[in-house]
């Protein structure tokens, strides 16, 4: 893999010179310590040192609501226009570990033709970051990135050392070759290093993800999945914000005085009760609890077993949105049997008085 | 292929009138509503009126008045599919939150003392499914445009109404809003049926519960979380009544467990 080396001045120009003939994604503050990957106008907006967006990356691959194709006598006519041609800047390695993940469910075995195509249309530059008390991807070894980027900023004190993780990556830096300088001094390595060091001392966040999928089998009756469904306000927002949750509905939308219909789809999510109910009204999970154990059981046994690492990526995004405090974070350490100060074991305590 | 037109009345019993007034504001496409269904009746659109069979009636209002019960009995007798759209038709609507019969006459005498009705006696607010049978329901106050026109093509093309069983949180992520209620501001999304476009809190206003209660919410657990973050116990039980109308009978004893 080639490395070199790019002046934290010439970012911008940089980014500029590449997204002429594409749009370019980047994180932007949208709230005070809330950001969010928006299309970029002003360089200005773009904030480099956000931890977290609300949405994942997956909102540019998959929408949240989108039309597939419209439907008419003759047949069909799909619909590709969210899979404009995109360079999505600032993405961290937990969020590049995700997309890989959805690359399993939508790329593997059946191929997702409105995922892969805007896949393919978009450009992915990652970016170094320092975590906060909800990052967990040290735990879930996603804090490194070796694949699933097309360019990967790693930033130093006055420049970034720009990895080439493709082809058309490669492209890219060679629309500005004067910017990369391609001598990478011992001082460079040493500061890199440094910075690595720190960056992996800061986690506030341990958690045995090796262990899980035992501890959710021998934990499987446990009481405190009970107490998780009793605060559960089952409002989806941990599947919505997931980088890897991948579920969702088709609907139809008939139109008016015509003779078609738009075919669209939309985020499902298997917390919300309406997931599981089949026709005639049966609903396989009707209880939050159900439910609750389904996502965890997904995301801490069932991929752990099978691919070897969790469907966590370690992102921390559940332990920011969920006003209940259930998120990945507490659900392991109830697991492993910590009794924590959450809402949903202070409810617990309050209800049963 | 073509059948005959879609016989279609809209109604308005109790109730600020907003719903069948948003069927109206749907400007663009009037045209085409009136072009692909019959309407017969809609009284806030057009004079000539005919109180005849349908094949769909839309319901606004709740049944606050003896005349409601008789022209809502009507309906049911003359309509094919009775369709309960907004809230007052659904929960009862604001008018329907005093759910205690003692608790509503006392209410009705210190609003109106002891004034004798003439032309109709009223009675305690409720939905109209107190009294007849409810096809499909169109959950808001007032209903939503895209809403209603989803559910008139379905109807136009004989498929049933899309049901609204996500709480408002789904459409508010979908576009990547900063929950409220995590910042500790009183807002009812979690228990409130979704379908509006999280439209209050996309404009950093909390949800009030406008659309109704979402089935399955859980109440029990905001109800703490609400009071945990120092909100007044009847502070908290009033926003929730607000828009449940006689549903907060159900709810409240969740609240006591």
């Amino acid at each position: 893999m080639k490395i070199v080396k790019l002046k934290k001045e010439n970012l911008f120009s940089f980014l500029e010179a590449i997204s002429e003939e594409a749009e370019l994604w980047a994180p932007v503050q949208k709230y005070e310590n809330k950001h969010s990957f928006q299309l970029i106008k002003d360089f200005s907006q773009i904030d480099l040192k956000y931890t977290r967006t609300i949405l994942p990356p997956k909102k540019l691959f998959l929408p949240p609501t989108f039309n597939m194709f419209l439907a008419t006598e003759q047949g069909y006519e799909e619909d590709f226009s969210h899979a404009t041609k995109k360079i999505l800047f600032g993405v961290h390695p937990c969020d590049i570990h995700g997309l890989l993940i959805l690359d399993r469910f939508f790329q593997h075995v059946f191929d997702d033709p409105y995922y892969s195509k805007a896949r393919q249309n978009t450009l992915i530059l990652g970016l170094s970051c320092w975590p906060d008390e909800n990052c967990m991807c040290k735990s879930t070894n996603t804090h490194i990135i070796e694949e699933g980027y097309d360019l990967f900023f790693s930033e130093l004190e006055n420049d970034y050392l720009v990895w080439i993780g493709s082809s058309q990556g490669d492209d890219c830096i060679r629309i500005k070759p004067g910017f990369f300088d391609e001598d990478i001094t011992d001082e460079d390595i040493q500061i890199y290093i440094k910075w690595q060091n720190e960056r992996d001392k800061a986690f506030q966040v341990d958690i045995n993800f090796v262990a899980m999928p035992d501890l959710m089998e021998l934990k499987y009756e446990n009481p405190i999945w009970e107490k998780l469904g009793d605060a559960c306000l089952a409002c989806g927002s941990c599947s919505n914000v997931c980088p890897t949750c991948n579920c969702y509905n088709v609907l139809d939308k008939p139109l008016l005085n015509k003779d078609t219909s738009e075919i669209g789809r939309c985020w499902d999510a298997c917390t919300l009760e309406s997931y599981s109910e089949v026709a005639g009204g049966e609903n396989f999970r009707e209880k939050r609890a159900q439910r609750l154990k389904l996502w965890y059981t997904h995301k801490l046994q069932a991929y752990i077993s099978k691919y070897g690492k969790p469907a966590c990526v370690g992102c921390g995004r559940c332990a920011s949105t969920c006003p209940v405090d259930i998120n990945v974070q507490t659900v392991a350490k109830a697991l492993e049997g910590k009794d924590m100060d959450t809402f949903w074991n202070r409810l617990s305590k309050e209800v049963t008085k | 292929m073509k059948k005959d037109k879609l016989k279609i009345g809209i109604y308005e019993l109790t109730g600020c009138a907003g719903c069948a007034l948003l069927i109206l504001d749907c400007e663009n496409e009037l045209v085409d509503i009136f072009q692909a269904a019959d309407i017969q009746s809609f009284l806030m659109a057009k004079s000539d009126n005919i109180d005849g069979e349908l094949d769909i009636a839309l319901v606004e209002g709740s049944v606050s008045t003896e005349k409601d019960i008789e022209e809502l009995m009507d309906i049911r007798k003359r309509a094919e599919i009775v369709v309960a759209i907004g809230l007052c038709s659904m929960v009862g609507g604001i008018q329907g939150r005093f759910c205690d019969e003692k608790e509503w006459k006392e209410n009705f005498k210190k609003v109106y003392g002891d004034i004798e009705m003439t032309h109709t006696k009223p009675i305690q607010s409720k939905p109209i499914d107190a009294y007849i049978k409810v096809d499909y329901y169109l959950p808001g106050c007032p209903i939503g445009k895209e809403q209603f026109l989803n559910f008139f093509t379905r109807m136009l093309r004989g498929n049933p109404p899309e049901r609204y069983p996500q709480p408002v949180c789904v459409e508010c992520k979908y576009n990547e809003n900063d929950c409220l209620l995590k910042n500790g501001i009183l807002c009812l999304g979690p228990l409130t049926s979704g379908g509006c476009g999280a439209i209050c809190i996309n404009h950093n206003l909390p949800c009030v519960g406008c659309w109704g209660p979402v089935e399955g919410g859980n109440w029990t657990s905001e109800y703490y979380l609400l009071k945990e973050k120092g909100f007044d116990d009847e502070l908290i039980k009033n926003k929730m009544a607000n828009f449940s109308g006689t549903k907060i009978a159900e709810v409240s004893e969740q609240l006591i467990k």
